[in-house]
Protein backbone atom coordinates (compact mmCIF):
# COMPACT_ATOMS: atom_id res chain seq x y z
CA UNK A 1 0.00 0.00 0.00
CA UNK A 2 1.50 3.43 -0.68
CA UNK A 3 1.59 6.11 1.33
CA UNK A 4 -1.20 8.06 -0.16
CA UNK A 5 -3.70 5.19 0.32
CA UNK A 6 -2.49 4.82 3.71
CA UNK A 7 -4.12 8.70 4.52
CA UNK A 8 -6.80 7.94 2.80
CA UNK A 9 -7.98 4.86 4.39
CA UNK A 10 -6.63 5.69 7.58
CA UNK A 11 -9.40 5.25 10.41
CA UNK A 12 -9.93 3.37 13.77
CA UNK A 13 -8.77 0.05 13.56
CA UNK A 14 -8.24 0.28 9.67
CA UNK A 15 -4.86 -1.57 9.11
CA UNK A 16 -3.69 -4.76 10.14
CA UNK A 17 -0.90 -7.06 9.96
CA UNK A 18 -2.84 -8.63 6.91
CA UNK A 19 -2.30 -4.99 5.31
CA UNK A 20 0.80 -4.40 3.22
CA UNK A 21 1.76 -1.30 4.81
CA UNK A 22 4.86 1.02 4.13
CA UNK A 23 7.73 1.48 6.14
CA UNK A 24 6.64 5.05 7.07
CA UNK A 25 4.08 3.58 8.70
CA UNK A 26 5.04 0.81 10.42
CA UNK A 27 8.55 3.09 11.86
CA UNK A 28 6.14 5.47 12.49
CA UNK A 29 3.60 2.83 14.64
CA UNK A 30 6.56 1.00 15.84
CA UNK A 31 8.25 4.24 17.75
CA UNK A 32 4.57 5.13 18.86
CA UNK A 33 3.81 1.84 20.18
CA UNK A 34 7.85 1.01 21.95
CA UNK A 35 7.46 4.26 23.89
CA UNK A 36 4.16 3.27 25.39
CA UNK A 37 5.70 -0.14 25.82
CA UNK A 38 8.81 1.00 27.37
CA UNK A 39 6.46 3.48 29.95
CA UNK A 40 4.25 0.91 30.94
CA UNK A 41 7.45 -0.99 32.29
CA UNK A 42 9.38 1.43 33.57
CA UNK A 43 6.03 3.00 35.51
CA UNK A 44 5.94 -0.72 36.55
CA UNK A 45 9.39 -0.64 38.29
CA UNK A 46 8.80 2.55 39.57
CA UNK A 47 5.77 1.79 41.74
CA UNK A 48 7.27 -1.59 42.65
CA UNK A 49 8.62 -0.91 45.80
CA UNK A 50 5.63 0.56 47.18
CA UNK A 51 4.12 -2.78 47.23
CA UNK A 52 6.30 -3.39 50.30
CA UNK A 53 6.17 0.43 51.71
CA UNK A 54 2.16 0.35 52.04
CA UNK A 55 0.79 1.06 55.20
CA UNK A 56 -2.38 -1.78 54.73
CA UNK A 57 -2.70 -5.73 53.82
CA UNK A 58 -5.06 -4.13 51.64
CA UNK A 59 -2.86 -1.10 49.76
CA UNK A 60 -0.09 -4.14 49.67
CA UNK A 61 -2.30 -6.43 47.64
CA UNK A 62 -3.76 -3.49 45.34
CA UNK A 63 -0.47 -2.52 44.44
CA UNK A 64 1.22 -5.87 43.88
CA UNK A 65 -2.17 -6.57 41.42
CA UNK A 66 -1.88 -2.87 39.77
CA UNK A 67 2.54 -3.28 38.90
CA UNK A 68 1.54 -6.61 37.63
CA UNK A 69 -1.15 -5.08 35.17
CA UNK A 70 1.60 -2.59 34.24
CA UNK A 71 4.02 -4.85 33.29
CA UNK A 72 1.17 -6.88 31.40
CA UNK A 73 0.29 -3.90 30.17
CA UNK A 74 4.28 -3.07 28.45
CA UNK A 75 4.36 -7.27 27.22
CA UNK A 76 0.81 -6.84 25.36
CA UNK A 77 2.14 -3.55 24.19
CA UNK A 78 5.23 -5.22 23.23
CA UNK A 79 3.30 -7.76 20.90
CA UNK A 80 1.84 -5.28 19.04
CA UNK A 81 4.80 -3.08 18.07
CA UNK A 82 6.41 -6.97 16.93
CA UNK A 83 3.21 -7.36 14.61
CA UNK A 84 4.78 -4.24 12.74
CA UNK A 85 7.94 -6.09 11.73
CA UNK A 86 10.27 -3.72 12.42
CA UNK A 87 11.94 -4.77 15.74
CA UNK A 88 11.40 -7.94 17.75
CA UNK A 89 10.13 -8.06 21.53
CA UNK A 90 13.90 -9.21 22.46
CA UNK A 91 15.24 -6.03 20.71
CA UNK A 92 13.05 -3.81 21.94
CA UNK A 93 13.55 -5.23 25.47
CA UNK A 94 17.51 -4.63 25.28
CA UNK A 95 17.11 -0.97 23.93
CA UNK A 96 15.47 -0.44 26.95
CA UNK A 97 18.35 -1.90 29.21
CA UNK A 98 20.96 -0.52 27.54
CA UNK A 99 19.19 3.02 27.89
CA UNK A 100 18.40 3.44 23.99
CA UNK A 101 14.21 2.96 24.34
CA UNK A 102 12.62 6.10 25.66
CA UNK A 103 9.72 6.73 27.87
CA UNK A 104 7.20 8.77 29.88
CA UNK A 105 8.83 12.34 31.02
CA UNK A 106 7.60 11.25 34.82
CA UNK A 107 8.74 8.03 34.97
CA UNK A 108 12.39 9.65 35.26
CA UNK A 109 12.10 10.64 38.56
CA UNK A 110 12.25 8.62 41.42
CA UNK A 111 9.75 8.33 44.09
CA UNK A 112 11.06 8.46 47.65
CA UNK A 113 7.57 8.36 49.73
CA UNK A 114 4.10 6.83 50.07
CA UNK A 115 2.44 10.27 49.67
CA UNK A 116 3.83 10.46 46.41
CA UNK A 117 2.03 7.31 45.33
CA UNK A 118 -1.07 8.55 44.63
CA UNK A 119 0.64 11.63 41.77
CA UNK A 120 1.66 8.89 39.76
CA UNK A 121 -1.46 5.88 40.58
CA UNK A 122 -4.02 8.86 40.11
CA UNK A 123 -3.01 11.97 38.06
CA UNK A 124 -0.51 10.04 35.75
CA UNK A 125 -2.79 7.10 35.32
CA UNK A 126 -4.83 9.51 34.45
CA UNK A 127 -3.37 11.34 32.21
CA UNK A 128 -2.21 7.94 30.27
CA UNK A 129 -6.34 6.90 30.70
CA UNK A 130 -7.32 10.05 29.03
CA UNK A 131 -4.77 9.38 26.09
CA UNK A 132 -5.46 5.72 26.27
CA UNK A 133 -8.91 5.22 25.68
CA UNK A 134 -8.63 7.72 22.62
CA UNK A 135 -6.04 5.50 21.35
CA UNK A 136 -8.98 3.21 21.09
CA UNK A 137 -9.35 4.50 18.16
CA UNK A 138 -6.03 4.15 16.57
CA UNK A 139 -5.72 2.75 12.53
CA UNK A 140 -3.15 -0.12 13.73
CA UNK A 141 -5.42 -2.94 14.90
CA UNK A 142 -3.28 -5.15 17.45
CA UNK A 143 -3.02 -1.33 19.13
CA UNK A 144 -6.77 -1.03 19.75
CA UNK A 145 -6.93 -4.26 21.09
CA UNK A 146 -4.53 -4.04 23.54
CA UNK A 147 -6.01 -0.55 24.54
CA UNK A 148 -9.26 -2.45 24.60
CA UNK A 149 -7.31 -4.45 27.55
CA UNK A 150 -5.55 -1.64 29.06
CA UNK A 151 -8.28 0.43 29.65
CA UNK A 152 -10.52 -2.17 30.87
CA UNK A 153 -8.37 -2.76 33.68
CA UNK A 154 -6.98 1.28 34.11
CA UNK A 155 -10.25 1.93 36.00
CA UNK A 156 -9.04 0.28 39.05
CA UNK A 157 -5.58 1.97 38.94
CA UNK A 158 -7.04 5.60 38.68
CA UNK A 159 -9.71 4.40 41.79
CA UNK A 160 -7.16 3.04 43.59
CA UNK A 161 -5.23 5.96 43.05
CA UNK A 162 -7.87 8.37 44.10
CA UNK A 163 -8.69 6.65 47.10
CA UNK A 164 -5.23 6.81 48.54
CA UNK A 165 -5.25 10.29 47.82
CA UNK A 166 -8.40 10.70 49.74
CA UNK A 167 -7.19 9.00 52.24
CA UNK A 168 -4.36 11.31 52.60
CA UNK A 169 -6.46 14.52 52.04
CA UNK A 170 -8.49 13.75 54.71
CA UNK A 171 -5.70 12.18 57.49
CA UNK A 172 -3.86 14.56 59.93
CA UNK A 173 -2.64 17.38 58.94
CA UNK A 174 0.93 16.14 58.84
CA UNK A 175 -0.20 13.93 56.13
CA UNK A 176 -2.34 16.83 54.28
CA UNK A 177 1.03 18.59 54.10
CA UNK A 178 3.40 16.33 53.01
CA UNK A 179 0.29 15.28 50.14
CA UNK A 180 0.51 19.42 49.24
CA UNK A 181 4.29 18.70 49.01
CA UNK A 182 4.39 16.14 46.59
CA UNK A 183 1.76 17.96 44.69
CA UNK A 184 3.91 20.54 43.81
CA UNK A 185 7.02 18.54 43.16
CA UNK A 186 5.02 16.57 40.81
CA UNK A 187 2.73 18.91 39.39
CA UNK A 188 4.89 20.76 36.59
CA UNK A 189 5.71 17.11 35.49
CA UNK A 190 2.44 15.96 35.12
CA UNK A 191 1.53 19.05 33.04
CA UNK A 192 4.87 18.40 30.64
CA UNK A 193 3.26 14.82 30.58
CA UNK A 194 1.92 15.99 27.50
CA UNK A 195 4.45 17.77 26.08
CA UNK A 196 4.89 20.79 24.96
CA UNK A 197 2.74 22.49 22.31
CA UNK A 198 2.15 21.17 19.14
CA UNK A 199 3.69 23.27 17.08
CA UNK A 200 6.63 21.97 18.74
CA UNK A 201 5.86 18.31 18.22
CA UNK A 202 8.03 16.47 15.61
CA UNK A 203 6.12 13.66 15.17
CA UNK A 204 2.57 14.68 15.69
CA UNK A 205 1.27 15.31 11.95
CA UNK A 206 2.39 12.55 10.53
CA UNK A 207 1.05 10.17 13.19
CA UNK A 208 -2.50 11.57 13.14
CA UNK A 209 -2.53 11.53 8.91
CA UNK A 210 -2.21 7.97 9.07
CA UNK A 211 -4.80 7.62 12.28
CA UNK A 212 -1.96 6.54 14.87
CA UNK A 213 -2.76 9.20 16.56
CA UNK A 214 -6.42 10.30 17.34
CA UNK A 215 -5.99 13.44 19.35
CA UNK A 216 -3.09 16.38 19.57
CA UNK A 217 -1.01 17.14 22.79
CA UNK A 218 -2.82 20.53 23.30
CA UNK A 219 -6.59 18.69 23.33
CA UNK A 220 -5.21 15.74 25.65
CA UNK A 221 -3.53 18.54 28.18
CA UNK A 222 -7.23 20.44 27.91
CA UNK A 223 -9.16 17.55 28.21
CA UNK A 224 -7.39 16.31 31.32
CA UNK A 225 -7.25 19.82 33.02
CA UNK A 226 -10.71 20.28 32.98
CA UNK A 227 -11.42 17.11 34.45
CA UNK A 228 -8.54 16.48 36.78
CA UNK A 229 -8.23 19.84 38.25
CA UNK A 230 -11.24 19.66 39.64
CA UNK A 231 -10.31 16.81 41.33
CA UNK A 232 -6.99 17.96 43.01
CA UNK A 233 -9.19 21.35 44.28
CA UNK A 234 -11.57 19.13 45.88
CA UNK A 235 -9.19 17.36 47.68
CA UNK A 236 -8.04 20.51 49.10
CA UNK A 237 -4.75 20.60 47.22
CA UNK A 238 -3.01 24.12 46.15
CA UNK A 239 -2.23 24.57 42.53
CA UNK A 240 0.95 25.85 42.38
CA UNK A 241 2.06 29.06 41.26
CA UNK A 242 3.98 27.84 38.65
CA UNK A 243 3.11 27.33 35.36
CA UNK A 244 0.49 30.08 35.58
CA UNK A 245 -2.88 28.60 34.31
CA UNK A 246 -5.64 30.54 33.34
CA UNK A 247 -9.37 30.24 32.28
CA UNK A 248 -10.53 31.86 29.80
CA UNK A 249 -14.02 32.83 29.08
CA UNK A 250 -14.99 29.36 26.82
CA UNK A 251 -13.71 27.61 30.32
CA UNK A 252 -10.17 26.38 28.58
CA UNK A 253 -6.66 26.33 30.75
CA UNK A 254 -4.38 28.02 29.24
CA UNK A 255 -0.59 27.03 30.82
CA UNK A 256 2.11 29.53 30.80
CA UNK A 257 4.39 26.96 29.24
CA UNK A 258 7.77 28.80 28.77
CA UNK A 259 7.93 28.82 32.81
CA UNK A 260 8.23 25.20 32.92
CA UNK A 261 11.71 23.84 32.82
CA UNK A 262 12.13 22.26 28.68
CA UNK A 263 15.30 21.97 29.29
CA UNK A 264 14.94 19.11 31.96
CA UNK A 265 12.56 17.95 29.74
CA UNK A 266 14.64 17.92 26.54
CA UNK A 267 17.36 16.06 28.58
CA UNK A 268 14.90 13.33 29.56
CA UNK A 269 13.52 13.07 26.62
CA UNK A 270 17.27 11.86 25.16
CA UNK A 271 17.50 9.59 28.31
CA UNK A 272 20.33 12.09 29.73
CA UNK A 273 18.51 12.83 32.60
CA UNK A 274 21.10 11.66 35.72
CA UNK A 275 18.09 10.48 38.15
CA UNK A 276 16.38 8.73 34.81
CA UNK A 277 19.55 7.02 33.90
CA UNK A 278 19.65 5.76 37.52
CA UNK A 279 15.30 4.75 36.64
CA UNK A 280 17.09 3.17 34.19
CA UNK A 281 20.13 1.29 35.66
CA UNK A 282 18.25 0.17 38.57
CA UNK A 283 15.10 -1.68 36.35
CA UNK A 284 17.69 -3.43 34.49
CA UNK A 285 19.00 -4.96 37.63
CA UNK A 286 16.14 -6.23 39.08
CA UNK A 287 15.34 -7.93 35.99
CA UNK A 288 18.77 -9.27 35.74
CA UNK A 289 18.79 -10.76 39.19
CA UNK A 290 15.65 -12.67 38.65
CA UNK A 291 17.07 -14.23 35.50
CA UNK A 292 17.22 -17.33 37.19
CA UNK A 293 13.78 -17.45 37.78
CA UNK A 294 12.99 -17.11 34.21
CA UNK A 295 15.23 -19.46 33.41
CA UNK A 296 13.41 -22.00 35.90
CA UNK A 297 10.22 -21.39 34.07
CA UNK A 298 11.65 -22.51 30.72
CA UNK A 299 12.98 -25.09 32.34
CA UNK A 300 9.91 -26.06 33.90
CA UNK A 301 7.60 -25.55 30.43
CA UNK A 302 10.00 -27.65 28.37
CA UNK A 303 9.95 -30.77 30.99
CA UNK A 304 7.12 -30.59 32.82
CA UNK A 305 4.22 -32.45 31.52
CA UNK A 306 0.78 -32.99 32.04
CA UNK A 307 0.63 -30.45 34.52
CA UNK A 308 -1.17 -27.11 33.37
CA UNK A 309 0.52 -23.76 34.88
CA UNK A 310 -1.52 -21.74 36.92
CA UNK A 311 -3.52 -18.70 34.88
CA UNK A 312 -2.06 -15.51 36.40
CA UNK A 313 -5.34 -13.60 37.39
CA UNK B 1 -22.27 -29.97 8.15
CA UNK B 2 -22.31 -27.46 11.03
CA UNK B 3 -21.07 -24.04 10.93
CA UNK B 4 -20.26 -21.09 13.45
CA UNK B 5 -21.46 -17.94 13.11
CA UNK B 6 -19.75 -14.59 14.08
CA UNK B 7 -21.42 -11.58 14.13
CA UNK B 8 -20.22 -8.05 14.22
CA UNK B 9 -22.12 -4.45 14.46
CA UNK B 10 -20.12 -2.46 13.39
CA UNK B 11 -16.67 -1.55 11.76
CA UNK B 12 -13.77 -1.94 13.87
CA UNK B 13 -15.76 -4.02 16.54
CA UNK B 14 -14.92 -7.79 17.42
CA UNK B 15 -16.83 -10.44 15.83
CA UNK B 16 -18.82 -12.25 18.53
CA UNK B 17 -19.86 -16.12 18.32
CA UNK B 18 -24.12 -16.30 17.89
CA UNK B 19 -24.67 -19.69 17.14
CA UNK B 20 -24.48 -22.11 14.30
CA UNK B 21 -26.67 -23.04 10.96
CA UNK B 22 -26.59 -26.18 8.91
CA UNK B 23 -25.11 -26.39 5.39
CA UNK B 24 -23.46 -27.78 2.72
CA UNK B 25 -20.93 -25.09 1.86
CA UNK B 26 -19.21 -22.08 2.66
CA UNK B 27 -21.39 -20.10 0.51
CA UNK B 28 -24.90 -21.64 1.92
CA UNK B 29 -23.69 -20.95 5.26
CA UNK B 30 -23.09 -17.44 4.63
CA UNK B 31 -26.55 -16.94 3.47
CA UNK B 32 -28.25 -18.72 6.24
CA UNK B 33 -26.40 -16.89 8.63
CA UNK B 34 -27.73 -13.64 7.15
CA UNK B 35 -30.87 -14.97 7.16
CA UNK B 36 -30.32 -16.38 10.61
CA UNK B 37 -28.41 -14.18 12.76
CA UNK B 38 -28.15 -10.32 10.21
CA UNK B 39 -32.18 -9.57 9.23
CA UNK B 40 -32.96 -7.76 12.77
CA UNK B 41 -30.09 -6.67 14.64
CA UNK B 42 -27.39 -4.40 13.29
CA UNK B 43 -24.68 -6.28 11.47
CA UNK B 44 -21.71 -4.74 9.47
CA UNK B 45 -20.20 -8.70 8.74
CA UNK B 46 -20.71 -12.11 9.43
CA UNK B 47 -18.10 -15.08 9.73
CA UNK B 48 -18.40 -18.49 9.38
CA UNK B 49 -16.12 -21.33 10.06
CA UNK B 50 -16.60 -25.34 10.35
CA UNK B 51 -17.57 -26.38 13.46
CA UNK B 52 -14.49 -28.66 13.78
CA UNK B 53 -11.64 -26.15 12.45
CA UNK B 54 -12.53 -24.30 15.95
CA UNK B 55 -9.70 -25.06 18.55
CA UNK B 56 -10.69 -25.27 21.82
CA UNK B 57 -9.68 -25.83 25.57
CA UNK B 58 -11.50 -26.17 28.16
CA UNK B 59 -11.68 -26.10 32.54
CA UNK B 60 -10.89 -29.70 32.55
CA UNK B 61 -7.87 -29.19 30.67
CA UNK B 62 -6.60 -25.71 32.15
CA UNK B 63 -6.80 -23.43 34.93
CA UNK B 64 -8.50 -20.27 33.72
CA UNK B 65 -8.12 -17.10 36.27
CA UNK B 66 -10.76 -14.68 37.45
CA UNK B 67 -12.32 -17.09 39.68
CA UNK B 68 -10.50 -15.96 42.88
CA UNK B 69 -12.21 -13.52 45.23
CA UNK B 70 -9.64 -10.77 44.61
CA UNK B 71 -12.19 -7.69 45.21
CA UNK B 72 -9.00 -5.40 45.38
CA UNK B 73 -7.96 -5.37 42.14
CA UNK B 74 -11.20 -4.08 40.99
CA UNK B 75 -13.00 -0.32 40.04
CA UNK B 76 -16.29 -1.66 41.41
CA UNK B 77 -14.77 -1.90 45.47
CA UNK B 78 -13.67 1.68 45.74
CA UNK B 79 -15.99 3.75 47.14
CA UNK B 80 -15.17 7.12 44.70
CA UNK B 81 -17.23 8.73 42.12
CA UNK B 82 -15.00 8.18 38.77
CA UNK B 83 -12.60 10.95 37.74
CA UNK B 84 -13.47 10.55 34.65
CA UNK B 85 -15.98 9.11 31.49
CA UNK B 86 -13.49 6.83 30.58
CA UNK B 87 -13.19 5.84 34.20
CA UNK B 88 -16.43 5.10 34.54
CA UNK B 89 -16.94 3.26 31.26
CA UNK B 90 -13.78 0.98 32.23
CA UNK B 91 -15.65 0.32 35.92
CA UNK B 92 -18.89 -0.91 33.44
CA UNK B 93 -16.82 -3.23 31.72
CA UNK B 94 -15.35 -4.44 34.73
CA UNK B 95 -18.91 -4.36 36.56
CA UNK B 96 -20.30 -6.47 33.88
CA UNK B 97 -17.07 -9.43 33.97
CA UNK B 98 -17.96 -9.52 37.80
CA UNK B 99 -21.66 -10.29 36.77
CA UNK B 100 -20.16 -13.03 34.65
CA UNK B 101 -18.29 -14.28 37.25
CA UNK B 102 -20.37 -14.35 39.49
CA UNK B 103 -23.29 -16.29 37.21
CA UNK B 104 -21.39 -19.22 37.02
FE1 LIG C 1 -0.89 0.66 32.24
FE1 LIG D 1 -2.16 1.99 35.13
Amino acid sequence: MDLDTVKERAGPRQFSPDDDMPREYREAATRMIQFHANSEIMGAYLERPFIREAPSLDRKLAYSAKTQDELGHGQLLYRAAESLGIKTREQMLNELANGEGKFLNCFHYPMESWVETPMIAFFVDGAAMRRQATLKRTSWEPYAHAMDKVVFEEGFHIKHGESILKELATGSKKEQEMVQDAFETWWPRIIQFFGPTDDDSTHHDFSAEVGLKQMTNDELRQSFLNQYLPKAEKYGLEIPDTPTIEQDEDGNYRVAEDELDWEEFFQIAKNEYDPGRGQIDSRKRAHDAVEWVRETLDEYETTASGHAPQAAD
Amino acid sequence: MIWEVFRQEGAGKYHTHCGNVHAPDREMALMFAQIQHGRRKPTHSIWVTPQQEIGEVNEDGATFGGTTDKGYRWATQYNITAAAEEVADSESEQADAEKERGRR
